[in-house]
């Protein structure tokens, strides 16, 4: 893309797609080769045999873990594809699950950072959705060169295991099929499931694999001996159902939630679809966040019947809000169209308090430089108005989505529904930014303090970094997000998103002290 | 003037004669056994009384007194071609709807209806004798056993030199089969066709055609598909063979509807008496489209002594029909009869169906496994072809396995395209192929998808995935399937979540999901059988080097008052044996090992 022709959202939305296609391809040629020519199924087609013949794929973070462990710009921007491990809801006999399944072609399905982190943030979407849980183990365990950024902390490797306990004790199943190696702590995964199924011949649990028992005790034993499928079946009871195959083991799971409790299932109207087709989505968005537009043009093409019924229209209208249906989910909208001030800072306090009275998820679509600032303003006392704002978002019971779909910059972000603000789902449009401030505000104010106000040099790499940091690639990367999604995608992704988290029953709204 | 019929039949038959009795205001009378009390045929009568069985002559006589009948109509099978009880319902003073008692026990003879044939200048087989000098015969000639069937002693000579040892091989089967080693020699066709002619006549003297009959697409001797006229035909061999059913029939009096069946050699276009059949046949609704007519009333005038309302001249032939027998049976399976409750029947609508079968119905394989009839016709031969593919294609029978599917690939197939293309012999020469399973299996896919996931909403199964092309939906069934666009109007099925039943091209398929835990070749384990709990061997069934089928009991322990038997897991060979009788064996024990291509 030259400087000169800047980019269409649809030129994004494509560049995006490349990108994931390259993620779903997982680990290298030779890797995927040797992987099938031993009967296994890639991790991917793993989840679709899962899945439902049909079932859509709610997919999370499938760019986590994107440049970050090669050399930035390289190819090594994909070293780690989808930080090796597939992970999203889909239906298994008619109910809605979280499967998380290794990809054993990605660094023999080790845990990077960002593996576990991704795992862990699946298995907290699963306990906040009441998702039972399906792992799909083919892992060597713990990426042994990065153990102090994988093993030791609270949100690290044992995090795994302590939530597989916690939401086994919730109700919320927890069931394990091990389709590879198992090893390590990684053999608690399936050991901690309350059922788990071993493909044999090819599906090994031990706490240490052949060379360290040789190393530890002498001892020459085969994997399969060790702790393969016919053993933990018929001796150590490690497992609970021996599978010919991968499709076998697949098939058994989907017996296994077939049998589980039929949960309440959502109740939604009938779904009407948008006046306008989603990829419209394109032509109505600006990619600069620094050009203007109708918000409501967006949400026409999200929400059902394309029809918003609009709260204080004609007050503080920076901040569109409103009522409407997705997939025919009701749905509270707060969506950005333009900086806040004091009036769109109350109007949205006081319709968050409103979705909350009546239960209605609600919807945050981001596209915010901040706050107003300036002396009138600030005396006017905006930051009381922006923290009642804030207390709303935070203190609310009702399920939250975000979605950034321009600029996510300073208190605006929290106002909004940042990551911070434990929405359920928050995901990012390929034109999306994502920082404290913009690049250029950032360099003048470290210029000013510095007092190398028109020092270019000082500021270009200022810039630079805000530039890279600030870009949704670099936030899915961390999981700062749930994923990039296509802005054509957004309506059905925020419908089976609306499905999932309508499920669940919400408490009485109570809020911390809004301050008058 | 006949006012109160009985049929003394069941099934299709006894609703087609019904259907024509309502249509001339006679009131109607059924019988039925035990078994049919809820039949349809019952159903449709007026009146119906219980017989012990529908060949208890003197239960169903009295049965037409009781209701006070004054016709009784046989059908076909059956009372129909017994010249005794013909006798005794005429003796008892009610009509019969047939021909006399004496044609029927005449033609009932083959000798005697043979020797009535050659009286009137009918042709027939030519038949030699075993003495006579096999140089003179016209070869190919059939030798074959005079108590034969089932083609045993049975040898087709082509030239006199190899006449005396076919002679010789055909009677030491003969002897060995039948116990009787007498041989008949006759004429040998090499491609026969089966044509006949449908004959009417009254009671003063005059006797009609309603055309020819072919039936050569028969499976041993049952018909399956029939259609008239018989094509291919040139008109000079047409009228002949016309004539001769017309000069046969006048030469015995015959009275009513009756039947002149030939074996006609496609490649001479010689034809020679078969038989007489002194009744209605199955296939007459196709001589009714073709001539116009309707058999049942004419026999009926006939039986009440009614001239036939038009002479020869007077008979108008018109469209070409066909007729299709759906029987219950699995064609593709070896001809299996098949029992079981017809769960789901759906008749096709632009067809005439003479049938007694509905939902819901139990089939059972207590009487003829003929179902139904599907007839239809056209302005031409190749048009009734194809509407007969077309009807039974939305000819649906669930619950159990017809004919049906097989009938339509019949029907479509080349063969039949042909005029006279098919042989009576072709059906046994031949194995038609099954149809396909690729299109229906998709078809219930979609069915099953359909039935089992969302079809609207966020999650509806479009394989939707996010910013990527959908993942094409695969129903795993008896193997996977990418379901169909969409599913076939006037599609007949039965889905549940884990079986989808459907008939397709008029085929049943069963299609299941595949059922994780049926699968037990994973607990199949390495081939060691082991004591499941302690206790003693009771006894030893097998021995090292023995082969054994998978679930073959290799030896039973008594343990805890139980008798357990020991199977094999998979077939294979017995490696080991570590029991003997009496032996205490403990838990775990190692007892046999069986080593397979699976192990």
């Amino acid at each position: 893309m030259s400087e000169t022709s800047e980019p269409t959202l649809r030129d994004l939305a494509a560049d995006l797609r490349e990108r994931l296609a390259r993620v779903r391809q997982g680990g290298s040629e030779a890797a995927r080769t040797k992987h099938t020519d031993r009967g296994k199924l890639l991790a991917r087609d793993r989840v679709d045999g899962l899945l439902d013949p049909g079932s859509p794929f709610l997919e999370l973070a499938p760019l986590a873990a994107y440049g970050m462990y090669g050399k930035p710009g390289s190819a090594d921007d994909y070293a780690v594809p989808a930080a090796g491990v597939v992970a999203g809801i889909g239906r298994v006999e008619g109910r809605n699950v979280m499967v998380v399944a290794n990809d054993a072609t990605v660094k023999g399905g080790t845990y990077y950072p960002m593996t576990v982190k991704k795992h862990l943030r699946a298995q907290t979407v699963a306990a906040e959705n009441d998702l039972p849980c399906v792992y799909l183990v083919d892992s060597g365990g713990a990426f042994l060169p990065m153990q102090d950024e994988v093993f030791p902390d609270k949100e690290h490797f044992g995090r795994i295991f302590f939530n597989q306990a916690n939401m086994s004790a919730r109700g919320i199943p927890q069931l394990a099929a091990v389709m590879g190696s198992c090893t390590a702590g990684g053999a608690y995964v399936p050991a901690m499931s309350d059922e788990t199924v071993i493909v044999k011949n090819q599906g090994t649990i031990f706490l240490g694999g052949p060379p360290l028992v040789k190393a530890a005790t002498g001892e020459v034993v085969s994997a399969e001996d060790l702790g393969g499928g016919d053993v933990h079946a018929r001796r150590s009871g490690v497992v609970d159902h021996l599978a010919d195959d991968d499709a076998h083991a697949l098939r058994i799971l989907r017996g296994i939630v077939d049998t589980l409790p039929a949960p309440a299932a959502a109740q939604r109207a009938e779904v009407e679809d948008p006046h306008e087709p989603p990829e419209s989505i394109y032509d109505v968005v600006p990619v600069s966040t620094r050009t203007p537009y109708d918000v409501r043009e967006v949400i026409r093409r999200l929400v059902d019947g394309s029809r918003l019924q609009e709260f204080k229209q004609l007050y503080g209208e920076t901040l569109v809000c409103g009522f409407a249906r997705i997939h025919g989910h009701p749905v509270g909208i707060v969506a950005n169209n333009g900086i806040l001030f004091s009036e769109s800072a109350l109007k949205g306090a006081h319709f968050v308090e409103l979705c909350n009275q009546r239960g209605i998820p609600l919807l945050f679509l981001q596209n915010i430089s901040g706050f107003m600032v300036g002396r009138e303003y600030e005396n006017r006392g905006i930051a009381r108005d922006g923290a009642k704002l804030v207390t709303a978002v935070a203190c609310s019971v009702v399920p939250k989505l975000t979605v950034v779909i321009g600029g996510s910059f300073g208190a605006g972000n929290y106002g909004m529904c940042g990551r911070a603000y434990d929405p359920r789902f928050l995901w990012m449009w390929p034109n999306s930014r994502i920082s404290v401030m913009g690049g250029d505000q950032a360099a003048n104010v470290l210029a000013t303090v510095a007092g190398r106000e028109d020092d270019e040099e000082f500021k270009q790499p200022i810039k630079d970094q805000y530039e890279t940091q600030g870009s949704p690639y670099y936030a899915s990367a961390r999981l700062w997000d749930d994923g990039v999604i296509d802005p054509a995608d957004t309506r059905r992704v925020l419908g089976m998103a609306l499905e999932v988290v309508s499920a669940v029953p919400t408490p009485a709204p109570s809020y911390g002290i809004f301050r008058m | 003037m006949i006012t109160t019929l009985l049929v003394a039949n069941r099934g299709e038959i006894a609703r087609r004669v019904f259907r024509t009795c309502r249509d001339l205001g006679i009131r109607t009378v059924a019988v039925h056994t035990d078994l049919d009390a809820d039949a349809l045929h019952v159903r449709d009568a007026d009146v119906a009384l219980r017989v012990p069985s529908y060949l208890d002559a003197d239960a169903v006589l009295a049965a037409a007194k009781e209701s006070g009948a004054d016709a009784i109509h046989p059908g076909y099978g059956f009372l129909s071609e017994n010249a005794g009880f013909a006798a005794a319902v005429t003796d008892a003073g009610i009509a019969w709807v047939g021909p006399s008692p004496k044609v029927i026990e005449q033609m009932g003879r083959k000798d005697a209806a043979r020797d009535l044939a050659v009286a009137a200048g009918v042709p027939v087989v030519p038949s030699y004798g075993i003495d006579e000098d096999p140089a003179t015969f016209a070869y190919p000639v059939l030798v074959k056993a005079a108590a034969g069937g089932g083609g045993k002693g049975m040898r087709v000579v082509r030239a006199a030199a190899d006449f005396d040892a076919a002679v010789a091989a055909a009677k030491r089967e003969a002897a060995s089969a039948f116990g009787d080693d007498t041989i008949l020699v006759e004429k040998y066709v090499e491609r026969g066709r089966h044509i006949e002619v449908q004959v009417l006549g009254d009671s003063h003297g005059t006797v009609v055609h309603l055309g020819t009959r072919e039936c050569s697409v028969q499976r041993r001797h049952q018909k399956v598909l029939e259609e008239a006229p018989a094509p291919a035909l040139d008109d000079e061999l047409r009228d002949r063979i016309h004539a001769s059913a017309v000069d046969l029939s006048a030469s015995v009096g015959y009275e009513n509807a009756g039947t002149i069946e030939y074996l006609l050699d496609a490649s001479t276009g010689d034809f020679y008496f078969l038989e007489m059949n002194t009744r209605l046949q199955v296939e007459h609704p196709v001589t009714e489209i073709h001539s116009g007519t309707d058999l049942v009333a004419l026999q009926i005038a006939v039986a009440a002594g009614e001239p036939l309302p038009f002479g020869q001249s007077g008979v108008r032939f018109g469209d070409h029909a066909i007729e299709a027998r759906i029987y219950a049976e699995d064609a593709f399976g070896g001809f299996l009869p098949q029992a079981g409750t017809a769960t789901v029947v759906s008749w096709p609508a632009a067809a005439r169906v003479d049938h007694a079968l509905e939902s819901g119905q139990v089939v059972s394989t207590s009487y003829d496994p003929m179902l139904g009839k599907v007839i239809v016709s056209g302005r031409d031969r190749e048009a009734a072809r194809r509407a007969l593919v077309a009807a039974l294609d939305d000819t649906a029978i669930l619950g159990l396995t017809t004919n049906t599917g097989f009938l339509r690939v019949l029907a479509a197939g080349e063969e039949f395209a042909v005029p006279g293309g098919i042989d009576t012999a072709w059906l046994d020469r031949h194995d038609v192929p099954a149809p396909d399973p690729a299109p229906a299996r998709a078809v219930a896919a979609r069915l099953w998808l359909d039935a089992n996931t969302a079809a609207s909403g966020p999650f509806a199964a479009d394989g939707f995935r996010m910013g990527a092309p959908a993942a094409a939906p695969v129903v795993a069934l008896d193997e996977p399937a990418t379901p169909a666009a969409r599913v076939p109007s006037g599609t007949v099925a039965r889905t549940t979540a884990h079986r989808v039943e459907l008939a397709h091209h008029g085929q049943r398929y069963v299609f299941d999901r595949p059922d994780a835990s049926a699968d037990h070749a994973a607990a199949a384990g390495d081939g060691t059988v082991v004591a499941p709990m302690p206790g003693t061997v009771l006894d030893v069934r097998v021995a090292v080097g023995d082969a054994v089928a998978e679930g073959d009991v290799l030896g039973v322990v008594e343990a805890m008052k139980m008798e357990l038997a020991l199977k094999a897991p998979y077939a294979g060979t017995v490696t080991a044996v570590g029991a003997s009788t009496g032996q205490q064996v403990a838990l775990g024990a190692e007892l046999f090992v069986v080593e397979g291509e699976s192990a």
